[in-house]
């Protein structure tokens, strides 16, 4: 994300030698060395030194707008996102308006605001931002997200929707609403987004799968399971929908059920390992750990970092009594962990 | 073995059930409840503020909180610290990172069961008046003289006190060789006879190496919740490290923490602890719910060491081999196949877990075939098992509330308040939520946090007290509507330690076998009841009674009479 947006700043305000010249002269009040410190200072920040930058800056009088202006940049481009902040809210609205440290200024500061999770603050400086660089997609994506997380669905779809080139009262707006919201975790918006999809276009794909994963993910299986058929219905090759059929099968217990479904995915697409992960559940469940261990197996193989198949098939060597090779899996499992919610 | 004597008649002294219904009908109120309680077969009704339950507890900031400390808030014990056979409460309190005037912290506190429905605060007198960072709170008798003693687990120095048996208590933290040589963020705890010396020893795990000055605070925005900025942690600090004492049975204890293998646990972040007998060889084991990691269930090698067999056993993760948030535990034979099962409660977004023993020293993960799975919307701590309609199988109680005061701003999470969640046991190994059947008072929302379940009315079912954050406690008495039957035990040891902890009883009547034992620390930060209480549904009879006592010894006791308490005694029969 940090280096998304840090691209996305460059792109906008300083994409050139020529601006950094640009901004040094556009500066009116400095004196000459004040001058030539700032222009080796967005040297230094454009070089990726931006420590070196924020020493030679602080070095100067930081209370004249440009000296806090570029300060405050640094701050930004050295991942010190509050000083940045501290720095810029002072500066900006002394900057010349429509100046390019102006603009810089509001875009840095929107950005430092979105970092810190001071969504509400930023809306309105990437707003402002976003008036005068109308076609940039990173700034699209960043504003759309912020417009989820300050929960403003209608802002947040058109945003989104002009970042993925759809119309923003198309179905397909609401799906790719839905999608970033279900990415920000912020499920209630998302299934309402949804919805929306469904009713103006029932049979727009993916729409029916991702109802269905919320559903699942809240435990509704039975309305996970007849999502997920619903999207089959539509779309009969979709692997993923079949996994998440077979997932919901799963957790009703229903073996045999989830195995086919789990086996049909695998058919559509046999690099994947997530179905080989759970139908090494399913054959524990049902009885045949060799099976079993054999699908984790292929889960590993596919992907050998994968923390859930490393355990599972630990749990079968070890009830087969097989404890080095079991105790051999668990290191990896632990070894793979990340903490975190 | 002839009978043995009661100690308390199974007539409640507080307002039965039957005149509040009666009451609510003729008031017009509460139809819903009624209806409820007569397909249910028991209702609650919270008699904190009747009881004399009535001081709030402090914990963190209201509105927003700047570290992980303000969140975890505070345990409850309910133990009989005077004898007189009433289970009375004892309350842990915090405090705030402002701080208090002088004077005017909040304490803990202790309330004596008058027995009449009502309790009274007796925590200067009890000498009990301590506060700042409280967590959790165990009891035992550990000098074995007959009278409880508590252990109060705190962010800084943990505290032991003495009961002197004359209604007082005296802080032995320092003489029992307790003193830490720094602050640590003790938390849940247990008293446990690991090495069946007669003696008990201390088990308390730590949360978190916390050092304010280097945690990072929420406006650094690297710490969000659903893009809300939010207290840090525990990701990114550093675990504390479980400890373990040893009784040496001169008042004093020894730390054998690194030398039984308890600090060698896979995973950090130690929340609730209990005790329990896994794998049934009579020896007892612990389990620690761990936060955003495995957790630990460390098995007794019977040699003064402990293994931690969680990831192995599978008893660790979710069934997708995913750390949880662990913060409670229940335990208790809920499926009656003889061995204890683990109940843990989690975050939110995630369901609880449901361990069943499998009795080859494994878990199975049965949160989804239990039908308990599609609960994700609530955060859990304090748990319990416990037999709400008497009828002989394991119930559920869970008590919840938010991590986050900040949630308030998201409307479409469940709230900082949370209300509980209560699972009725359908005796083919699937649970049903019937929170809403039974409404108020289980559905009103609380920021809850510890809860002990104990029977303080003596009427042979289980109440549940809450220690809520920011908010008076809450007392659910517990009443049965339907025509069943009961049996409690108060088990005494003699060559075991005296509260027979680690002791398991198995009640046999004609529809079969329960199973129970007694154990130390338990739910979220907590301590349950000593006693045994056993729902006999419609039996009229008990067959026998055995028990394994914490030595390895097994009686057997026949000719119990129904519907009311015994106290058996190890060796010595009836009393």
């Amino acid at each position: 994300m940090r280096a998304a947006l840090a691209c996305a700043c460059v792109l906008l305000v300083c994409a050139s030698a020529e601006c950094q010249t640009l901004q040094a002269g556009a500066v009116q009040s400095p004196t000459g060395d004040v001058k030539t410190t700032l222009a080796s200072a967005r040297k230094l920040i454009t070089d990726g030194n931006a420590k070196e930058a924020i020493a030679k800056l602080q070095a100067l009088d930081t209370s004249m707008p440009e000296v806090g202006h570029l300060l405050g940049v640094a701050f930004y481009h050295a991942d010190d996102h509050q000083h940045a902040i501290e720095q810029l809210a002072k500066v900006r609205d002394k900057l010349p308006e429509g100046s390019t440290e102006r603009r810089e200024a509001v875009q840095v500061l929107g950005l430092c605001y979105y970092l810190t999770g001071k969504y509400a603050d930023a809306v309105p400086l990437l707003e402002e931002t976003r008036r005068w660089a109308e076609d940039n997609l990173e700034l699209g994506y960043i504003l759309g997200m912020a417009y989820i997380q300050t929960r403003q669905p209608d802002a947040a779809r058109r945003e989104l929707a002009r970042t993925f080139g759809v119309a923003p009262e198309s179905a397909a707006a609401n799906l790719m609403a839905a999608q970033m919201m279900i990415r920000l975790e912020f499920e209630p918006l998302a299934e309402a987004e949804l919805k929306r999809a469904l009713e103006k276009d029932p049979r727009l794909p993916r729409v029916n799968y991702l109802l269905g994963q919320l559903a699942l993910f809240r435990g509704r299986l039975d309305e996970a399971i007849t999502l997920s058929e619903r999207e089959l219905a539509i779309s009969p090759g979709d692997a993923m929908t079949w996994y998440q059929l077979g997932d919901a099968y799963l957790r009703q217990s229903r073996w045999d059920e989830a195995a086919t479904a789990l086996q049909k995915s695998l058919w559509i697409n046999p690099f994947y390992s997530g179905p080989y992960v759970l139908l090494g559940r399913v054959y524990v469940k049902k009885g045949q750990p060799a099976t079993a261990e054999g699908m984790l197996r292929h889960a590993i193989q596919y992907d050998p970092n994968n923390r859930t198949a490393h355990y599972l098939l630990g749990q079968v060597l070890q009830q087969a009594g097989r404890t080095e090779e079991a105790k051999r899996e668990f290191d990896i499992a632990e070894r793979l962990q990340s903490p975190g919610r | 073995m002839p009978p043995l004597t009661m100690r308390t008649s199974s007539t409640s002294l507080w307002p039965s059930a039957a005149f509040v219904i009666v009451y609510a009908i003729l008031r017009g109120i509460a139809p819903h409840a009624q209806s409820a309680e007569t397909k249910l077969g028991f209702s609650f009704t919270n008699v904190a503020r009747e009881a004399g339950l009535d001081v709030t507890t402090i914990y963190g900031g209201q509105q927003s909180n700047k570290y992980l400390l303000e969140t975890t808030g505070c345990g409850a014990a309910a133990l009989d610290y005077d004898g007189d056979g009433w289970m009375d409460i004892f309350l842990v309190n915090g405090t705030t990172l402002e701080g208090f005037p002088k004077g005017q912290e909040p304490t803990n506190h202790l309330y004596r069961n008058k027995g009449n429905g009502t309790f009274e605060d007796v925590t200067k007198r009890a000498g009990l008046a301590a506060s700042g960072w409280g967590q959790g709170a165990c009891a035992g008798d550990y000098d074995n003289d007959g009278h409880e003693d508590l252990f109060v687990t705190y962010w800084g120095q943990n505290k032991l006190y003495r009961n002197t048996g004359d209604g007082t208590f005296e802080d032995v933290t320092s003489r029992a060789g307790l003193t830490q040589t720094r602050a640590r963020w003790g938390a849940g705890c247990a008293f446990l006879d690991y090495d069946r010396d007669g003696r008990l020893d201390l088990l308390a795990a730590n949360y978190i190496d916390l050092d304010l000055s280097t945690t990072p605070v929420p406006e650094s925005g690297l710490c969000r919740y659903k893009g809300i900025p939010v207290a840090c942690g525990p990701p990114g600090l550093r675990g504390g490290k479980n400890v373990l004492y040893h009784n040496r049975g001169d008042g004093t204890f020894e730390d054998v923490s690194e030398r039984s293998g308890i600090t060698r646990a896979k995973g950090t972040y130690g929340l609730g602890v209990s005790t329990l007998d896994f794998d049934g060889d009579g020896w007892t084991d612990v389990y620690v719910a761990n936060d955003s990691n495995p957790s630990a269930l460390y098995r007794n090698n019977h040699d003064g060491t402990f293994t931690d067999i969680g990831v192995g056993s599978g008893c660790a993760y979710s069934q997708d081999g995913k750390p949880q948030a662990g913060m409670g535990l229940a335990i208790g034979d809920y499926d009656r196949n003889g061995t204890m099962d683990i109940f843990k409660t989690n975050f939110a977004g995630d369901t609880s877990t449901l361990y069943a023993n499998t009795g080859n020293g494994f878990c199975e993960d049965r949160t989804f075939s239990s039908g308990i799975g599609f609960n994700t919307r609530w955060l859990g701590w304090g748990v319990g098992f416990l037999d709400l309609d008497g009828d002989g199988w394991l119930d559920l109680f869970l008590v919840n509330g938010h991590v986050y005061p900040e949630v308030e701003r998201i409307k479409t999470e469940a709230g900082y308040k949370q209300r509980k969640v209560v699972y009725r046991n359908l005796h083919n190994g699937r649970f049903a939520d019937v929170t809403e059947q039974i409404g108020p008072p289980v559905t009103v929302a609380k920021a809850g946090r510890g809860a002990a379940f104990a029977d303080f009315d003596n009427d042979g079912d289980v109440d549940v007290v809450v220690n809520n954050i920011h908010d008076p406690p809450d007392l659910f008495r517990l009443d049965r509507t339907a025509d069943v039957h009961w049996v409690s035990l108060k088990l005494v040891g003699t060559q075991s330690n005296r509260d027979a902890i680690g002791a398991l009883a198995r009640v046999v009547t004609a529809d079969g076998e329960q199973r129970q034992e007694v154990r130390g620390g338990g739910s979220y930060y907590s301590q349950n009841d000593l006693r045994l209480h056993f729902g006999l549904g419609s039996n009229r009879a008990i067959d026998r009674v055995i028990v394994r006592w914490p030595t390895g010894r097994e009686e057997t006791f026949t000719g119990l009479a129904i519907d009311r308490l015994h106290t058996l005694k190890e060796g010595g029969g009836a009393r």
